[in-house]
């Protein structure tokens, strides 16, 4: 289990203090998902990048990660590096120039395998397809550059790069955005099958709250850095017992009544 | 894609015919009379006569222009008016000499330059990262005759470790070992002044495109998949410099013979680059023409080496310059 | 964070004193730059007191003797000369020695000349004809004494010269020339050329990249494709054959410099220009009819203009370079002293074998520091305009 503890994460430059988290706590089992939703600012990405130790040197953190009772935010690094990846993946946004340009998709798989499971060249190639079909995608495919993949494609191929080393956290940063609406099913349909088809623990940051909502198995509500609101979804989407929840909620009723 | 490298070609070709027509052009503008400096005023004119007709400067100038065109291809440049003896000549016992001082010294200092660079940019604010920034600094501003004149004085007349002068001792040392060493030793000087003065620049350019390089989220992903720092830095960061990195060297392959000039004349090597300079101060056409003609060579080679090296190790070059431009 | 002031900067204050040497420095001394005031490879006067330095005294009617102390060993050189309008019959030049002994050294006539030297003067002082004319005659420490002495009317200017081997702040050249005066003369020379050379190429490439930005099609591509030419080429060997096929003069040089360094100023202008053509502003000053020329003179030059400023600084120290580069090589005017000139002959003229330091000093250094001041000034002018660039290289 994942289990975050009264974070708190400040980002410090030389002319201001920004507090980014305050105060959050978060649990992600295995086998279920959690959804970390709120407007842009709020600081979910902060949340999810601190689990694996990537916040930037400016920021300075307190509290505590704890994965399976070993606190994480005290880890160096190489012992972060034996955690990344083997046990905590991360899918990143989608925006995100996630993959080395001059390197293709399929190299950044087979580097990870090469790294952390120490198989060999020929080795990690044989499992690239299998990967790929796992995130419905052609295992031809892995051989073109990042810059000759559509947005969908390329975030299926993060998501085969996360499962790489069959990882049993994954942590999804925004993982539909800039996707046009039918690939944006298509992906948290697979995201859903990973958590109950292979048991993995997710952590899934969105401000797509009805996309959330209709997806995880807890809901969990930020604004300006607090966790607001926590709960099954169906309770917080109907009952919001939080003001600003309240407001979010509403906005979408009248969306959806609109004609 | 075929038709970007056929133009990328063409355009070459074209620029190599109009340095041909400028050289042809150029040198026949220079002011004195071409044959003044090999003809002894109590020449008769006869003779005079003769001479022009042996450097062919007695025909109608379309047919001095084909025919240069003709040998210029041919690498035949005619006969030096200085030395009387063939361009080609003299440039086969030079050219060695200058590869040999731009291609370690440009090496050195590329090489050098690069890993203080990487260094510079993985550790921001430290002391290397200033050294870095001043010595780029200098480079663009220090005059390198001085530099190399500075070290001339202290490390060969006032403490004589180095030679004061030339390619190689006079008369050079018999046997292929101590040969070489001598060698070795007339170069180490103007190659240290070089890569001294070299340096900079490049650790400046490689530490402003690796700041940049590292601050990318694919490194922060890199990072974030439990690579170990040298992977991320080798594999990742340093296959993003390679490209604009190999770009620079060949594109700066023509720029360095400018150093060449200067270098060879403060050391008095026996290279093209003072050769060049004897050239066009004693209105030697032939030699200068022939020096224009190989540096145009160079420069357009070594364009085109980089276009194609760019589109080797960075594959979105390969769509993009295909589409465009 | 810390504001800086232009005051602040060291590179200001480099080039306010700089330009103002260059100004009125040539009042510092008495003789011109190019004039013989000492013997060669003289040194600096502060570099080894145990040498004589050189003394000069001048003698008129009016001060008709000079006091000289002397306490060292006995100078390279003792040299008087007569700048008479007439012979001065019954008058005579005299020498005394400390101790009181006179020696004459000439009768006072127009155009006479005495070197220690020379064979016949020895012959007169009545020396073996291998002696030191100047050891005998300074052969003591103490004060001597140059005198006119005689009867009868005289008008003109006796003048004595002991070179001791020492001479002003930066001693001499190969020809005993002043290397202070011939540093201050030099730099106008880079600074005249450098400005000039960068002004005239600034013009040049804000001309083309205006158009080449705003009328765009053939024009923008044509003149794209010769800026990529220009930078491709190598630069130094085309200064040299065109600084041989149009003469070595100092305004040949500027506009050779300033035809082969308006490339990235073109670049720069084009970019800009691009970018701001397509604002709201200027499409509707194009709506409302206002002609190109206008919108570029009025509208778009001066948006630029800032940004123009920090680039023409910045590309004032590779005009002098290359100035220095050409001068360096002797493919400059030999009447025109410059820095690179001076380094040009200190480099043929034996400083290795005079061990003649000092005569590269100055030059060089004053290359190197009028550049690197160019360059931080550039640095400032460019953040001023571009505040993200803050904390740059040399603050």
């Amino acid at each position: 289990m994942i289990a975050v503890r009264n974070l708190s994460v400040t980002y410090r430059s030389s002319e201001r203090e920004k507090r980014a988290v305050l105060g959050v706590d978060l649990a992600v089992e295995r086998g279920r998902m959690v959804a970390l939703a709120g407007e842009s600012g709020s600081g979910k990405s902060t949340v999810l990048m601190a689990i694996p130790g990537l916040l930037p040197a400016t920021a300075a953190t307190s509290g505590e990660i704890l994965l399976d009772g070993r606190d994480l935010l005290t880890c160096s690094e190489a012992e972060l590096n034996a955690v990344r990846w083997r046990r905590i993946a991360l899918v990143p946004q989608g925006a995100m120039n996630s993959f080395t340009p001059v390197l293709t998709v399929g190299r950044h798989v087979e580097e990870v395998l090469e790294v952390h499971l120490g198989l060999s060249k020929r080795e990690a190639r044989e499992r690239i397809p299998a990967l790929f079909a796992l995130a419905g995608l052609d295992g031809g495919l892995a051989a073109r550059y990042p810059h000759e993949l559509s947005g969908g494609q390329k975030q299926r191929s993060a998501i085969a790069l996360a499962l790489a080393c069959n990882p049993e956290y994954l942590l999804c940063d925004e993982p539909t955005t800039a996707l046009d609406v039918v690939t944006q099913r298509d992906i948290v349909v697979t995201l859903r099958r990973l958590v109950d088809e292979q048991g993995v623990g997710m952590l899934l940051v969105s401000h797509d709250l009805p996309l959330a909502a209709s997806v995880a198995d807890r809901l969990c509500i930020m604004k300006d850095g607090r966790l607001v609101e926590e709960g099954e979804p169906r309770t917080v989407v109907d009952h919001p017992g939080n003001p600003h929840t309240r407001a979010l909620v509403g906005a979408l009723r009248e969306l959806e009544e609109a004609p | 894609m075929r038709s970007y490298w056929a133009r990328r070609v063409g355009s070459s070709v074209l620029i190599l015919a109009l340095v041909l027509v400028l050289n042809f052009v150029l040198f026949r503008m220079m002011p004195g009379d071409p044959v003044a400096s090999i003809v002894d005023p109590k020449f008769s004119p006869e003779a005079k006569a003769r001479l022009m007709e042996v450097y062919g400067l007695d025909k109608p100038m379309l047919t001095q222009f084909a025919l240069y065109v003709k040998s210029s291809l041919s690498f035949d440049f005619g006969i030096s008016f200085l030395t009387g003896r063939p361009v080609a000549d003299e440039l086969r016992s030079r050219v060695p000499n200058t590869v040999a001082l731009l291609g370690s010294s440009l090496l050195l200092s590329a090489l050098l330059g690069t890993w203080l660079g990487i260094q510079a940019a993985r550790k921001r604010g430290g002391a290397l990262e200033r050294l870095v920034l001043w010595g780029g600094a200098l480079s663009y501003s220090f005059p390198s005759f001085f530099f190399q004149l500075m070290l001339l004085m202290v490390f060969a007349a006032a403490i004589p470790i180095f030679p004061l002068r030339g390619s190689l001792s006079v008369p050079p040392p018999l046997g292929g070992a101590a040969l070489f060493l001598d060698y070795v030793w007339h170069l180490a000087l103007p190659v240290l002044s070089q890569v001294l003065l070299g340096f900079g620049g490049w650790a400046l350019y490689v530490r402003n495109l690796m700041v940049k390089i590292l601050g990318e989220d694919f490194i922060l992903m890199a990072r974030g998949r439990g690579l170990p720092e040298r992977r991320v830095l080798r594999g990742h960061a340093f296959r993003m410099l390679l490209p604009p990195l190999l770009t620079i060297l060949l594109l700066s392959l023509p720029g360095v013979v400018s150093g060449a000039v200067l270098t060879e004349t403060v050391f008095s090597l026996h290279g093209v680059g003072r050769f060049l300079m004897e050239a066009v101060t004693g209105h030697d056409y032939p030699a200068a023409g022939a020096s224009f003609f190989l540096l145009a060579l160079l420069t357009v080679a070594s364009t085109l080496a980089s276009d194609l090296l760019y589109g080797v190790t960075d594959p979105r070059v390969r769509l993009e310059r295909g589409r465009g431009r | 964070m810390r504001r800086r002031t232009l005051t602040r900067r060291w590179s200001f204050w480099c080039l306010v004193l700089l330009a103002a040497l260059a100004l009125f420095g040539g009042r510092l001394f008495s003789a011109p730059p190019d004039a013989e005031v000492a013997a060669p490879f003289s040194k600096p006067f502060w570099l080894d007191r145990s040498l004589p330095p050189t003394v000069t005294a001048d003698l008129t009617p009016d001060a008709p003797s000079a006091e000289i102390p002397w306490s060292w060993g006995a100078p390279s050189r003792f040299f008087v000369a007569a700048d008479m309008v007439a012979d001065a019959p019954g008058r005579t030049i005299l020498w005394t020695k400390p101790g009181g002994r006179t020696v004459e050294i000439a009768p006072l006539k127009k155009g006479v000349e005495r070197d220690g030297r020379d064979m016949a003067f020895k012959r007169a002082l009545g020396l073996p004809p291998f002696a030191d004319g100047a050891a005998s005659l300074l052969d003591e420490r103490g004060t001597y004494r140059l005198s006119v002495d005689g009867q009868g009317p005289w008008e003109g200017t006796v003048r004595l010269r002991l070179d001791g081997g020492r001479w002003g702040l930066f001693g001499t050249d190969q020809r005993g020339r002043d290397i202070a005066a011939l540093f201050v003369a030099g730099i106008r020379v880079s600074l005249l050329v450098g400005i000039m050379a960068t002004l005239i190429a600034t013009a040049l490439g804000t001309t083309v990249g205006l158009a080449a930005g705003y009328l765009g099609g053939w024009f923008d591509s044509a003149a794209m494709r010769l800026v990529d030419l220009l930078l491709s080429i190598p630069m130094l060997p085309i200064l040299m054959a065109l600084a041989a096929i149009w003469g070595k003069g100092l305004w040949q040089l500027v506009l050779i410099l300033s035809i082969f360094s308006w490339m990235g100023t073109a670049r720069t202008v084009r970019a800009m220009t691009l970018s701001l053509r397509d604002t709201a502003y200027i499409e509707d000053l194009r709506g409302i009819g206002a002609p190109t020329a206008y919108i570029l003179r009025r509208h778009l030059l001066p948006e630029t203009l800032p940004l123009l400023l920090a680039t023409m600084t910045l590309g004032v120290p590779g005009a002098i370079l290359s100035e220095a580069g050409l001068s360096f090589l002797g493919l400059s005017d030999p009447r025109v002293i410059s820095w690179g000139r001076m380094l040009h002959e200190a480099q043929t003229f034996g400083t290795f074998t005079a061990g003649a330091w000092w005569m590269l000093l100055p030059p060089g250094l004053g290359i190197a520091v009028l550049c690197l001041a160019f360059l931080d000034m550039g640095k400032y002018l460019e953040e001023r305009t571009d505040p993200r660039l803050r904390g740059g290289a040399l603050s």
